[in-house]
Formats: C-alpha cells, structure tokens, sequence
C-alpha cells in the first residue's frame, strides 16, 4: 500500500498527460451523467412521491426493479442497440463519451427517483397540510415542497454521482477504454490489474477516492447553507 | 446570504471543471501522436522503480515449434454477412476499408516491419517479436487521412497491448499519415466479436482456427497488394513457466505435450486464462487428449484440484501463478514485462 500511495503522489506531481486524460473525461463523463440524471429524477421523485393516482403503485415497482439493473447487463443492452449492426447504428455513437453518458443516465436516475419518492412521501401529508392552511395555490405548494428537499436533493446528486464515477461494467462495455478518448479511472484501474500491475491500479484508485472527495466536500457545504 | 454563496460556489466550481476539461481535451486532440509516445517511456520508469521484487516463476519451456505464436492482421469486409442479435442480415454497417487498407500497408511496410521486429531490444534486452520469414510486405503507396477515413477502429489482443508494441508503432503512423487509430483490445474470442458486430475496421489477433472460422464466415477482405485474407506477419514464443523447483519436472521433458502431460499427471496446479483469448486456445490445444479438457466448464469439473479456470487477463493470472506457485502458459512478451516490473502486484 505504501508504494502505491508513492505512485499515487508521484503520479500527480508529475502531471502525467495520460492521467490528466482520464480524470477530465472522467470528470465530464460523471458530472454529465449525474446532472443529467438528476434533472430527470428529481420532477418525477417528487410526482411519484406527492401525488396518489392508480398505477403508481406498479410504477414504483418498476422504479425498484431498475435500480437492480445490473450494469454490465446494462452496458450489454446499449452495445447491442449502438453496435455496427445494430439498430441505432447510423448515430455512430459507440466508444464515445456520450453513449457511456446515456449508460450512465438509465443506470442512475432510477436511484435518484427512489430517493426522492421515499423521501417525498414521508413529508408530502404535512406540506399538504401548511399550505392547505395558508391556502397556497399548487404552485406555491410545490415550491414549499422543494424548499423541504434541498437537503434530500443534495444527498441524490452525491448518490447519483458517487454511482457515476464509480461504475465500471457499463461504460467498459460500451466505452471500450479506448486511450486518450473513453478511457476512465475504473476502466483504467481494470486495465491495470488485468497487466498484473496492482500498485498503478491502487494509485489510481486513490487518485478517484481524491477526486470524490473534493466533489462531496464543495456538494456538503452547499447542504449545510442550504439547510441552515 | 449565505446560501446564495454557497450555490454560487460550487456552480463556479462545476463551470470550472467543465470548462478545464473540455479545454484539455481540445489541446489533447491536436497532438494525440505526441502523448501517445510519451507512454511507452512512463511504463519504463515505473517497472525500474519496483525491480527490487524478486520472482520465482520462470520460463521452463520456451522455442518449442508447437509453441509458436503467429499474429495476423485481417481487413473487415463491409458486404459481410453481418446480422443483427435475432440473427436478421444487417446490409448498411459503416466500416471505414480506406482507413483499415492505410493501416495494413503501412504495418507491412518495410519501416513499420523493422520498427516491429526491434521492439523490446531497448527495455529487455532483446526482441518481443520476430519477423515471419513469409511476411507479405507492401511497398506501393499509403493513402493519407481525410475527413471521412480518419479514425481507424483496430480491435486486437490484450498482448499485443500491454506488451507496449502498439503504443510504440502508432504514434508513427498517426503523425505520418495524419489518422487516429483507436484500439479497442480484448481476448482474441472477444476481439473478433467485435468485428463481427460491426465495431472494427480491421483486427490483429493470434488464434489461427478462430481467425480461419472468421475468413469462412465471410467477415475478411483482401487489401490491396495482397493475396490472401490473413495477413500474417510477425510471431514470437508461448512459454510454459512456473516456479523455479519446477517439482513436475516441466523444464527436463523432451517436449512441452509431456511438459503439460507431466502436470497434469501429477496434479499441479495450472492456471488458465480460461477466457477465450488466443493464449487459452493454445493451451487448449497442448493438454494430452484423454484429459478432454474444452473451453467448456463441464469438460474440467473433475480437475477442479489442480486446473484453475481464471478468467482473467495475462498479468493477472501470472501475479496468481506467482502467489500459487503454479504452472501457467503465456506469450513471452507478457511475461517479459512482469519480471521486468518485479512481479508487480
């Protein structure tokens, strides 16, 4: 562990342009994908979690169900759909860091929603309640609603990117780790470890736990203004 | 107050990301050539700085004729049978045959072939791969990139990858001919799938049957200047090491069918990529008949005790072969590259 924490530092110092490479498209693949997910969790998190319709319980389920979405499985789905052959193949979009992105999106937002709709649900009867009694319309009743989750909405995206940046099965599957274009910490970490070559492995891993941490850092002080 | 702050903060900080980014990979689009030439020289330095390991497994068998590893470049032929997952034709599948046509002239000219028939010499002291007598070699002219033809998908081996000879041959190519060659690379079974699939342009692989069953198939192409679908052209050794007591007595058979007929008589334990890739067929190929041992699990179930089906890429099954003091079958140039780092684990 010591001389991978050695390689760690000299790695970083040295500003290897390979592994400034892979931290930037993997800094853009995860924040993309997060943000993205996010913008689409969150409104239907909330809807399922505020509001009583049929079906919604079916719903859920299926909610339930995709979060065990297996990544690689996942990733085998948009391979299949974007390969040569298949029947998106005229977007040419395999091996690009969007197509990881689009991976990444399906994988997540279902966390994102679940989060929201358990949360949300537990809180809506009450926000109900206020704004019934200060006779707010639905607008403003929505607003009060999202101004209860701004602590929960900040807990999602580091769910939803902490899930981002440290997937491996599906953008291996449709990324292909190919070098200087889709190649991110995880995919890198595997190749490493698949030349033997643990300790570079291991540095690198400790690089991406630096990463995540400057990016959960900024994320909860923006929890803790936001809720004060 | 506060809040409004905070918010701001950390949207500055995410434009600021963002923005970094898309910057380094705009200066990184312009002088791919030049980064890719500095990795050869960073993996160098890494492996002198771990030398102090000392590894025990060792190559016990190696030039042997039956170990002979052959790699062979094959075009992808646009107007191949390809079908989709329910198996319907597929008529309409992008390959660029400008790009992948460049590319194998190129690897078969005479600079290209000289470039690969040295490499290894500086960092271990003597060649990873030597040229096949009967290499086809090119000597017309090589198309220079355009628009549409730049990007070239090569879809190769993990060995031909980690062993540092693409990263030390392409970068030449690229900055010559002005293409971006970008490889993709896996076990020879996976790698060939991927062209059947329609994600390459062309592939490099070792695995003679697999390769003969793609040209069956209709999936090759003849480049020009050439006559043949496979183009074979520079080989190296498959190795049977394992640790140096060697208690199978692997080193003194008088040929590697006994070597391998020696440990399985003696149950010892063997590791296999158990993958798919052109280092299992191989192995495959060398365990005595009666054994019936297949790429399928069933065929090995009763050799559970000393047959270890990894699953894994080269480096990582010599670093278990390595721990296990087992028996293991690689390509030189891997294994060259894992003493070299000091059984790096």
């Amino acid at each position: 562990m010591g001389s991978a924490a050695e390689r760690a530092l000299e790695l970083i110092l040295s500003g290897d342009r390979e592994l400034c490479n892979i931290l930037s498209v993997t800094a853009r693949m995860s924040l993309a994908s997060s943000l993205l997910a996010l913008l689409i969790g969150l409104p239907l998190g909330i809807w399922l979690g505020s509001c009583r319709f049929r079906g919604r319980g079916a719903l859920l389920v299926v909610n339930r169900t995709l979060m065990s979405l297996p990544p690689v499985v996942c990733g085998l789905i948009f391979y299949m759909l974007f390969s040569g052959v298949g029947p998106f193949r005229q977007f040419k979009l395999l091996f690009t860091v969007e197509i990881m992105v689009l991976a990444q999106v399906t994988l997540i937002t279902p966390i994102v929603v679940g989060a929201m709709e358990s949360y949300v649900s537990s809180i809506a009867p009450a926000v109900r309640e206020t704004a019934r009694g200060l006779a707010l319309g639905g607008g403003k009743t929505l607003l009060l609603l999202m101004n209860e989750c701004t602590y929960q909405i900040c807990s999602a995206y580091l769910l939803a990117f902490s899930r981002a940046i440290a997937e491996v099965g599906a953008v291996s599957m449709v990324g292909g780790a190919i070098a200087w274009k889709t190649n991110v910490m995880t995919t890198a970490i595997m190749q490493y470890t698949n030349r033997g070559d643990f300790s570079l492995g291991i540095a690198l891993g400790m690089i991406l736990l630096g990463a995540s941490l400057l990016v959960n850092l900024a994320i909860s002080l923006l929890q803790r203004g936001l809720s004060r | 107050m506060k809040k409004t702050l905070s918010i701001l903060l950390v949207l500055a900080m995410m434009a600021a990301l963002l923005s970094g980014c898309s910057g380094s990979t705009a200066a990184g689009t312009e002088t791919p050539a030049a980064q890719t030439t500095e990795t050869p020289a960073e993996t160098g330095e890494t492996g002198e700085s771990a030398q102090a390991l000392i590894v025990d497994t060792k190559i016990l068998y190696e030039a042997d004729d039956s170990m002979l590893n052959t790699y062979t470049l094959i075009a992808v032929d646009p107007e191949a049978p390809f079908t989709d997952a329910d198996g319907n034709a597929v008529s309409d599948v992008a390959v660029n045959t400008a790009g992948a046509d460049a590319l194998i002239h190129w690897m078969l000219s005479r600079e290209a072939l000289d470039l690969a028939a040295g490499y290894g010499v500086e960092e271990y002291g003597e060649s990873l791969f030597y040229l096949l007598e009967d290499a086809p070699v090119y000597e017309g002219e090589i198309a220079a990139a355009t628009e549409e033809t730049r990007t070239i998908r090569l879809s190769t081996t993990t060995s031909v990858n980690d062993s540092g000879l693409l990263g030390y041959l392409l970068p030449v190519f690229q900055e010559e001919y002005g293409y971006t060659v970008e490889v993709q690379s896996a076990g020879t079974g996976k790698a060939i799938a991927a062209a059947q699939y329609g994600n390459a342009d062309l592939i490099l692989v070792h695995s003679k049957s697999q390769e003969e069953d793609f040209v069956e198939a209709g999936y090759a192409r003849i480049v020009d200047g050439f006559d043949a679908e496979r183009l074979s052209f520079i080989y190296n050794y498959f190795v049977l090491c394992g640790p140096s007591a060697d208690p199978a007595g692997a080193a003194a058979c008088p040929s590697v069918l006994d070597a391998f007929a020696a440990i399985a008589q003696g149950k010892y334990t063997f590791i296999s990529r158990g993958d798919g890739s052109g280092t299992h067929t191989k192995e495959l190929s060398l365990w005595p008949e009666d054994l019936g041992i297949t790429a399928e699990p069933e065929s090995f179930a009763d050799y559970t005790d000393w047959y270890i089906s990894a699953n894994a890429g080269m480096g990582a099954c010599l670093v278990m072969a390595e721990e296990m003091g087992a028996y293991i079958l690689t390509d030189k140039a891997t294994f060259l590259a894992f003493v070299a780092n000091g059984g790096q684990a």
